[in-house]
């Protein structure tokens, strides 16, 4: 009898979770999926109708921007997950010791996440204007930075940079939190130097964290266009196009939900694909 | 000696903010390239769009000195009666405390169970969670509306808190997982052995240790729904429901683009978050990883 | 201790503030009173206007209460996409004939026609807005009741020149003197969202085509005088013009324009009030497009702005009685003078205050200059949005930066608008 009660905890556990999710996803996940096998475009009603796997045909075969956007997805995620991560855990490092306005510090370096993303675009959009930016200060007062094909990458990345590096900073001072003070003091003794504190005591209690941070980021920057959007459009001439911008333009701008569908679907196996590839090569999870 | 480590059962707190007190002789100049100069370029990094906002909010249209003099506040004025924001900035924080409850509440519960339990399902469930992240918000817009409207939640600040919350736990149960994982089970068994039931070992005991994965999850949850424009705009139609995202986003347009009523209205909108963040980041401690990189 | 009463203490606040939270639902009669939605289409700087028009209106008529709601406009049509397909739409929407064609043929608008028939502003509204938003839909009734239209305008700064250009290479010679490195330019080109529209107009002003199909259905984009403009137009740019125009969407264009360093900047009348913020009414000026090749002033028209209800009220009655009491004289009038545009009702197109603006004077001749010819784009449609939004953008781009000859770009656009005409044809019976 308590056995079965003890069995049943983790259920009850996950129920509100699970009911919740069942609930409000099942339902428009399992939509989207309908609607990418079909012709379904809110202005042209008379071309609606099954299309079966027509859509993805003409994604993998005809269409060219599909494979741009996803080999630029490619590079946008990986450059902007390592260089996050990268500076985050530096971060977390630092503010993680101890010296005099370690609160302050704290507070200015996780505050880019505060700002709304219609402000972040908003104020980097002018900071990259020539005639109302930063750059003129530089000395450099004509490089129109958002609009020159070699200098666009580097911009978007960069404020996109600044927006997301809080996460990881955040993520990982957490984590940092949960190691043993007296693991640093033995290693010492053992006469370990900084960096083999670092690796050996730090980056094994932190690999995790590491993981799921870089995980769930992951997926969140492949997904969300907003900064993408507002910022460059996609632009120029669709060079910094993602998928999900893509689809955005496609399904919202242009109504053409059934494609948009499609894009979509392809997006979610390339994701699933993708996670549980990192997550097994990770050998997340498992004993240290 | 280092500060006390093992927990015992019946302590419910950590030593705190001992390290913090004990001065640190500021001797060596390996500590300020490591530390000082690292910090001071990142910080000037993250503070200039700041100041820039700030330059744009208090500054005349059209004016382009760096150092903003005369100081205009009709900015404010703009965002604050024309546009409505006092409104827009109490319905941003009742959608974000109560969903940041109902996150951290669930996260804690879910993550709970996937940490401590080895139960059937539970590659499945992790799984499932990944998977609601990978479609973006927009695509599930109509459907999510019609369930709403069937509930009867939509035009009601309700809708956004339920939307919100869905949307945050699939990473919240996930991370929190991870940080209970990180307290070790040993430390439960003890209280158990001595007595407790399950729950009260996990209240006094491990509770206590997963205050700064609680924080870390908990902004995360209130951060995105504080900043979240898609649901606030589509699923409440009611000029006193709207957040504050939608209030920013009036002042670009096609025919008018504010950028000091935006600045201000940024203004506005960041500086009690950014308060609040200076108070809680204090908790982001519990002390016994003291010195983790000693200098 | 101290961590759980803090959390008591939130707790309390959040459960206070939640409340003073969301009030009675809308559309519900309290004691007598109807209350009927307005989604403004443009929510957020001209809240103020319709806010004292409703006072006005709601003075006047005691048992009708108007709720407003304002959408921000780069949203608009995702919003009432999403409202019809939920069922939750408004008594009465701003809605311009842009996406009227989207909204008719989800079929969620109530035709004005029997409504106008008997209705006090009969007559009085122009007729060029009456029969645009009628052409927009296949079914030629008035799904919309027009309140104001727009049109292309060069803002100029006086300071800089003192007088405007009358003819396309007045303008291609100023904008090249008024250039002076490293950072004064004589004119922006808008290359990044909404640039389709402006090229257009700006082609069709040059090359002075009237219709935007021949008479076989085939497009006119890709006459060999728009070809022409637009090869002058790419040569500007990173000349004549800054290098960040290829990304330039509205915000950034005027971002970059308030600050005085650009002598011309091509927009519309609406954008009237940031000029003056931004310049002061003295230093600012507006010319209408120059007159091209054909020597006739040629105008492509802006979408029209106005007011629909939809299918779904509940408060018809009240709506329309709403509807009529904006495009009156006295409103309609109000409204116009406080945003800078073209007023629908004719009645208050007489008014002293359009004479009194220069830009609007300008526009106002232009448009009633027996010479001038009027092209309407074909809102009608169901890609002509996609067609000149996510197909040609990226093209146009492509072209401002020397990977895509003008040509090709127009051939490539004329040949879109080509096919979904004959398909549109086929589709609505010819």
């Amino acid at each position: 009898m308590a056995s079965l009660r003890r069995r049943a905890v983790p259920y009850l556990l996950i129920s509100p979770t699970v009911a919740l999710i069942a609930a409000f996803l099942v339902y428009p996940i399992g939509s989207v999926a309908y609607y990418s096998l079909q012709n379904r475009n809110l202005t042209r009603p008379w071309a609606d109708g099954f299309a079966g796997l027509e859509n993805f045909r003409r994604m993998l075969f005809e269409d060219e921007l599909f494979w741009q956007s996803l080999g630029f997805t490619a590079k946008w995620v990986v450059a902007e997950i390592g260089l996050q991560l990268l500076l985050g855990l530096a971060l977390a490092l630092i503010v993680n010791e101890s010296f005099i306005g370690r609160g302050l510090a704290r507070s200015l370096v996780f505050s880019p996440w505060a700002v709304s993303g219609v402000l972040t675009t908003g104020i980097w959009i002018l900071l990259y204007t020539p005639q109302t930016g930063v750059l003129r200060f530089l000395g450099q007062p004509e490089t129109a930075v958002l609009g020159n094909l070699d200098t666009v990458f580097p911009a978007v990345v960069v404020t996109e940079l600044w927006r997301g590096v809080p996460f990881f900073a955040i993520l990982l001072l957490a984590g940092l939190q949960g190691i043993p003070g007296e693991l640093y003091e033995a290693a010492a003794v053992d006469g370990a130097g900084r960096v083999r504190r670092f690796r050996h005591v730090t980056l094994p209690h932190l690999r995790d964290a590491i993981v799921l941070a870089t995980l769930l980021r992951s997926v969140w920057e492949f997904n969300n266009v907003d900064l993408l959007y507002t910022l460059t459009g996609g632009g120029p001439a669709q060079v910094t196009t993602t998928l999900p911008l893509y689809v955005a333009q496609r399904a919202i701008d242009s109504k053409d939900f059934g494609y948009g569908s499609a894009l979509t679907m392809a997006g979610f196996v390339i994701l699933l694909f993708f996670s549980l590839l990192y997550l097994r090569l990770s050998r997340f999870g498992e004993e240290r | 000696m280092s500060t006390d480590v093992a927990i015992r059962p019946g302590r419910a707190h950590a030593p705190q903010n001992r390290s913090r007190r004990r001065p640190r002789p500021k001797r060596d100049r390996g500590r300020v390239l490591r530390l000082y100069v690292p910090l001071g370029l990142y910080l000037v990094f993250t503070l200039i769009p700041f100041y820039w906002m700030v330059v744009f909010a208090v500054r005349p249209s059209g004016s382009t000195t760096p150092v903003p003099w005369p100081i205009t506040f009709e900015h404010f004025e703009t965002v604050w009666n024309d546009i409505g924001y006092a409104v827009f900035f109490r319905n941003s924080v009742i959608v974000g405390v109560w969903s940041l409850l109902a996150t951290t509440v669930l996260a804690v519960m879910g993550g709970y169970a996937l940490s401590r339990f080895r139960f059937r399902g539970r590659s499945l469930f992790m799984v499932v969670l990944l998977c609601t992240q990978f479609i973006p918000g927009a695509m599930l817009l109509i459907p999510l509306f019609t369930i709403f409207k069937t509930l009867g939640l939509i035009n009601n600040l309700g809708s956004l808190i339920v939307a919100d919350t869905v949307f945050n736990l699939p990473l919240s149960v996930i991370l929190m997982s991870g940080f209970i994982s990180a307290v070790p089970f040993t430390v439960e068994e003890a209280a158990m052995v001595d007595g407790c039931t399950r729950l009260r070992a996990f209240l006094a005991v491990v509770l206590p240790q997963l205050r700064p994965g609680l924080i870390a999850v908990g902004s995360f949850a209130f951060i995105h729904t504080w900043n979240n424009f898609l649901f606030a705009l589509m699923f409440v139609s009611r000029q006193d429901s709207f957040t504050i995202p939608v209030g920013l986003s009036y002042t670009i347009g096609e025919y008018s683009a504010d950028f000091g009523a935006l600045a201000a209205g940024g203004v506005v909108a960041a500086v009690p978050v950014v308060c609040v963040f200076a108070v809680v980041q204090r908790y982001l401690v519990t002390g016994i990883s003291a010195g983790a990189v000693k200098g | 201790m101290k961590r759980t009463t803090a959390w008591a203490a939130i707790a309390v606040l959040t459960v206070a503030v939640a409340g003073c939270g969301s009030g009675s639902d809308p559309g519900s009669e309290e004691s007598g009173k109807t209350t009927i939605t307005f989604w403004d289409n443009n929510g957020g700087t001209r809240t103020p206007i319709y806010q004292e028009l409703i006072k006005r209106f709601e003075t006047a008529n005691p048992t009708i209460h108007v709720e407003y709601v304002g959408i921000p406009i780069a949203s608009v049509q995702q919003k009432y996409d999403t409202a019809i397909a939920g069922g939750d739409t408004p008594d009465v929407g701003g809605v311009t004939t842009s996406y009227l064609a989207n909204l008719v043929g989800q079929q969620a608008l109530e035709p004005a026609d029997d409504w106008l028939g008997k209705s006090a502003v009969n007559g009085k509204l122009a007729a060029p807005m009456l029969d645009s938003v009628r052409d927009t839909v296949p079914d030629g009734k008035l799904y919309l009741v027009p309140g104001t239209s727009n049109l292309d305008v060069v803002w100029y700064l006086k300071d800089k020149l003192p007088e405007a250009p009358k003819t396309w290479d007045e303008f291609f010679t100023d904008a090249h003197e008024l250039t002076k490195a490293p950072d004064q330019y004589g004119y922006t080109i808008r290359g990044g969202a909404g640039s389709i529209f402006q090229v257009l107009a700006e082609m069709y002003a040059y090359s002075g085509v009237t219709e935007f199909f021949d008479a076989s259905g085939k497009s006119t984009v890709n006459d060999p005088k728009n070809v022409e403009y637009l090869t002058k137009l790419a040569g500007l740019y990173k000349k004549d013009t800054p290098e960040a125009d290829v990304t330039n969407d509205f915000p950034k264009m005027v971002a970059a324009f308030g600050t005085g360093k650009i002598a011309m900047m091509h927009h519309n009348l609406g954008s009237y009030n940031d000029q003056v913020k931004a310049h002061g009414a003295d230093k600012i000026g507006a010319f209408a497009l120059p007159t091209g090749l054909s020597g006739k002033r040629t105008i492509v028209a802006n979408p029209v702005d106005g007011f629909a209800v939809f299918k779904g009220s509940e408060h018809k009655d009240a709506a329309w009685k709403f509807v009529e009491f904006l495009v009156s004289k006295e409103s309609n009038s109000y409204w116009n003078q406080q945003t800078g545009q073209i007023p629908a009702n004719t009645e208050a197109q007489g008014d002293s205050w359009v004479t009194a603006l220069p830009h609007l004077k300008t526009a106002v001749d232009a448009l009633n200059d027996p010479n001038t010819a009027v092209v309407s784009p074909p809102y009608y449609l169901p890609q002509f949005s996609s067609i000149t939004k996510a197909d040609t953008e990226p093209l146009f781009q492509k072209v401002l930066l020397g990977q895509m000859k003008p040509q090709e770009f127009l051939d490539t656009m004329a040949q879109k608008l080509t096919d979904a005409q004959a398909e549109w044809k086929k589709a609505t019976g010819g």
